[in-house]
């Protein structure tokens, strides 16, 4: 009883615990790409470090987020075509928490943090309705029928996962040809009716993401927005393992959210993407 | 700055840096080629990765050229990112200054998939033919 009066009065405070994940979950991305721009980023911590242990708490910056902030703008510069999506969403709720810092506002660091998702959510969707690859089912039809994503299902369905490897053999026999010579390839369903199920799926992707950004908008504290954005990060992570991004959304949830067992939720998935991170599972 | 002022500030100037960085991405989408899947726009999985795109050199190894030159593989990289022109261009540069080829062509092909009829092909997205005497 008494560890979860504890876990409650945690999560009841769960700003604090929000900071420490983000934090947590900066420091490991930054030593993925600690083999990028290696002198910049020495530089920058060494200041950092120092100016840390020499002032410390009673700095008038928040120092910590400033460094993140600066190591994240050299991987941003040196290679803006390349980062990662979730690159851009961590720089701008870590630049959130440096204002933070200055203003002290949870109001204001809320609507930041509920902006963000709103922004990345719409313009995900907007790329997706643009794109007849997309809403045609191919993309999905494509990447299905070569086993890159749903490869847990796959497991449970050996005959399947046969075919899958068997289409991308394919395909790479394909790619070993002149493309001059205009060759194409049969791709074999791995699951009967698949392309009906991909274009279904397709358009259940656009209108969940799109019901989480409006409902984000309108009720950003109600249980059920909370239940639709958990619903979409869990359906992520089982299409894919986009540890990198889903820990990131997770974290920012978990700021958004006041009830206690979405909490839960937020803080199991974000802690299960972190480690999986750490033990280089999935993608980040 | 007034405390409005700071409010406002604090308030809009992040979420407004987010829709200039995505309506950047989506205007080099647009002109440049540029996949979805990069350039902070957050149009992952919204089409196929740029990462089966194929570069084509008739009578090349893409694979041992890079070996032969690592500035190759960097403008390799981007041209399956970004396969416009200025790429394709720079591209064919650096090859025909790695091979003292007389002339050189570079082709970029893209996988096409039809759920309909079940097939997967490749589409020409764009090729350059680079002589000696242009660079």
């Amino acid at each position: 009883m008494k560890y979860w009066q504890n876990i409650k009065e945690r999560l009841e405070n769960h700003w604090q615990l929000t900071e420490q994940l983000l934090m947590l979950f900066a420091f490991i991305y930054i030593v993925v790409l600690a083999n990028d721009f290696k002198i910049w980023k020495l530089c920058i911590l060494f200041s950092g470090f120092l100016v840390w242990f020499l002032i410390g708490k009673n700095a008038k910056h928040p120092i910590s987020w400033i460094v993140i902030l600066l190591l994240l703008i050299i991987d941003l510069v040196g290679s803006y075509f390349w980062v990662a999506n979730h690159h851009f969403l961590l720089l701008f709720v870590v630049l959130s928490m440096v204002f933070y810092g200055y203003h002290q506002s949870n109001v204001i660091l809320y609507k930041n943090v509920q902006a963000l998702l709103i922004i990345v959510l719409c313009a995900s969707v907007i790329h997706k309705l643009f794109s007849y690859q997309f809403i045609s089912g191919n993309f999905y039809y494509h990447s299905i029928n070569q086993g890159t994503i749903f490869k847990s299902l796959f497991y449970f369905f050996p005959d399947s996962l046969e075919i899958a490897n068997s289409n991308a053999e394919s395909i790479k026999e394909l790619n070993e040809t002149d493309p001059n010579l205009l060759g194409k390839i049969k791709l074999v369903d791995v699951f009967p009716n698949l392309r009906i199920i991909t274009i279904v799926f397709a358009w259940m992707t656009i209108i969940v993401e799109f019901l989480a950004a409006v409902a984000l908008l309108s009720k950003p504290k109600s249980k059920w927005t909370h239940l639709v954005l958990i619903a979409m990060i869990l359906g992520i992570l089982f299409t894919k393992l986009e540890t990198g991004f889903m820990s990131l959304l997770s974290i920012c949830g978990l700021l958004l959210c006041n009830h206690l067992k979405l909490k839960i939720v937020y803080l199991i998935v974000a802690i299960a993407c972190l480690t999986m991170i750490i033990t280089k599972i999935g993608y980040h | 700055m007034s405390s409005r002022r700071n409010v406002i500030f604090f308030n809009y100037s992040i979420p407004c840096l987010a829709i200039i960085v995505i309506v950047i991405q989506m205007v080099v989408v647009k002109t440049q080629n540029l996949s979805k899947w990069k350039g902070g726009g957050y149009g992952m999985y919204s089409e196929i990765h740029y990462f089966y795109n194929q570069i084509h050199i008739p009578n090349l190894s893409v694979d041992s050229l890079v070996d032969v030159n690592s500035n190759l593989k960097n403008s390799l990289g981007y041209l399956m990112l970004m396969p416009n022109d200025n790429r394709i261009k720079e591209s064919a540069q650096l090859i025909l200054e790695t091979t003292k080829n007389d002339s050189i062509s570079v082709q970029l092909w893209k996988p096409v998939v039809d759920s309909k009829k079940q097939s997967l092909t490749r589409v020409l997205v764009n090729e350059i033919q680079l002589n000696n005497g242009d660079l």
